[in-house]
């Protein structure tokens, strides 16, 4: 009774926004159409928008969408950034499966935890990227990585704040 | 799947036991699909050009947008200066007349002495006439959007240059917007020559915006820095004498130049037919 009458005032009507359960995969697509953007860049030093966004829904939470809706979201941003397709539908699957099972072992989680964790799954994700690449007869020194990959890490708070804003915003908190 | 055991509940544990065969099935049907693409790109040409057909008009209308706050900017920063600009434009455009009174009566004399070795004149013609309206922003592969597809008449294969200079290849050909290979990708190889000398040379992209040349003929290294490299048309896919790219650096064997084409600020793009239909198609068949 205390506790409740210390919470603050909930507005009347305030809940959960329409359509709050397909809210984070829609905001996942809408990053990966970010390559749609009209920027020509020379060195592609962009980070991979729908990968972040992904990796930030999941690890905010264990439960933003079923696990294997990772596979048709990986397959539209492979058709929207021409990355080989089929690379994200794998990467992203194994990437949710990967996180289950950090779950599992992890005992608590902070910040620090998830931003390691980010950056190994980011440099996973670029690693294969230029083996993909090489297989496909474009084969880039792996210094000529180095540059996106900090640049990704760097990004990674950043997609985390606006996915938790999306987050409370969904839930109409 | 948050825990191990979600509770003693049958239908629950089921659950989480097909969900984690889903994720198994998943990466196997992404782990084919990626060979696929791999092994036979060809496969999934429509599905890529649909694709591209939604992206393409959007970016297209985007880069309106930004293209004319561009202009405003450097439109207002051009009067700021006007007349020292002025001057120095006259001074060029004199220059310039001088220069193409001397390239016409070459080019007169280029006629004359083709006509008495009877060479045969390739007729250049443009398919469509594009811009370059997006790239890959995240991959270590050098692609843009071109806004003009298949319903323009532009095939898988096609060369695409700009005024300044070449630009690269059709790779992905939509309705209305097709993909680019850019010369700077490490997977586009042109055959070239130093407009200096002539001597044959090999370019191919660092994946980073430069391009790596190399002598077909090893030994000196032939290159000085502000040479430009033009196509030589071996091979039969571009067209002999476009300008690629003009060396900045020197290494070891070979030197690093710059794409004349910046495909930042190409503002149209040319799309021609293969120089020798002929070579490259035997070259695709098998």
């Amino acid at each position: 009774m205390v506790r409740a009458a210390l919470a603050t005032k909930r507005r009347i009507g305030q809940g959960p926004r329409p359509l709050a359960a397909f809210i984070p995969a829609m905001s996942v697509i809408a990053a990966s159409l970010l390559a749609a953007l009209p920027v020509v860049t020379t060195s592609g030093w962009f980070p991979d928008f729908g990968f972040l966004a992904l990796i930030s829904w999941r690890l905010l939470r264990s439960d933003p969408w079923p696990a294997w809706w990772a596979a048709p979201m990986g397959l539209v941003n492979d058709l929207f950034t021409g990355l080989p397709i089929g690379f994200s539908v794998a990467l992203w699957t194994a990437t949710m499966l990967a996180l289950d099972l950090v779950d599992r072992r992890t005992m608590w989680r902070d910040y620090w935890i998830e931003w390691v964790l980010a950056a190994m799954l980011i440099s996973i994700d670029e690693w294969l990227q230029w083996r993909v690449a090489a297989i496909t007869g474009a084969r880039v020194p792996l210094v000529a990585m180095a540059p996106p990959l900090v640049i990704s890490i760097c990004v990674f708070p950043l997609s985390a704040w606006l996915v938790s804003r999306i987050d409370h915003w969904r839930l109409g908190r | 799947m948050a825990t191990a055991r979600p509770g003693w509940s049958r239908r629950a544990q089921y659950g989480l036991f097909f969900s984690f065969l889903a994720l198994i099935a998943g990466i196997i049907v992404g782990a084919i699909l990626l060979a696929l693409s791999i092994l036979a790109p060809a496969r999934f040409e429509s599905v890529r050009g649909a694709a591209l057909d939604i992206t393409g008009p959007v970016a297209g209308g985007l880069h309106e947008v930004t293209a004319t706050v561009e202009g405003v900017f450097t439109g207002a920063g051009n009067y700021w200066d006007a007349a020292g600009q002025n001057g120095q434009l006259r001074r060029e455009r004199d220059q310039m007349r001088r220069q193409i009174l001397q390239a016409r009566a070459i080019l007169q004399e280029n006629r004359e002495l083709k006509a008495v070795l009877q060479l045969r004149e390739h007729q250049r013609d443009t398919i469509a006439v594009g811009r370059l309206v997006g790239s890959s922003l995240s991959s270590p592969r050098r692609f843009a959007i071109l806004s003009v597809g298949s319903s323009d008449g532009v095939r898988i294969g096609m060369p695409v240059r700009s005024p300044n200079g070449l630009v690269g290849r059709v790779i992905d050909a939509g309705t209305i917007a097709s993909r680019v290979l850019l010369v700077s990708d490490r997977a586009n190889i042109v055959p070239a020559r130093l407009l200096r000398g002539g001597i044959p040379v090999i370019s191919q992209g660092r994946g980073d915006g430069t391009i790596d040349v190399r002598p077909l003929e090893v030994g000196r290294n032939p290159f000085r820095r502000g040479d430009i490299i033009i196509t030589s048309g071996t091979g039969g896919l571009y067209p002999p004498l476009v300008p690629i790219a003009r060396i900045v650096k020197l290494d070891d064997d070979g030197a690093v130049a710059m794409p004349l084409a910046d495909p930042a600020d190409t503002s149209f793009a040319i799309v021609e037919p293969p120089y020798e239909p002929a070579a490259t198609a035997e070259e695709s068949s098998p």
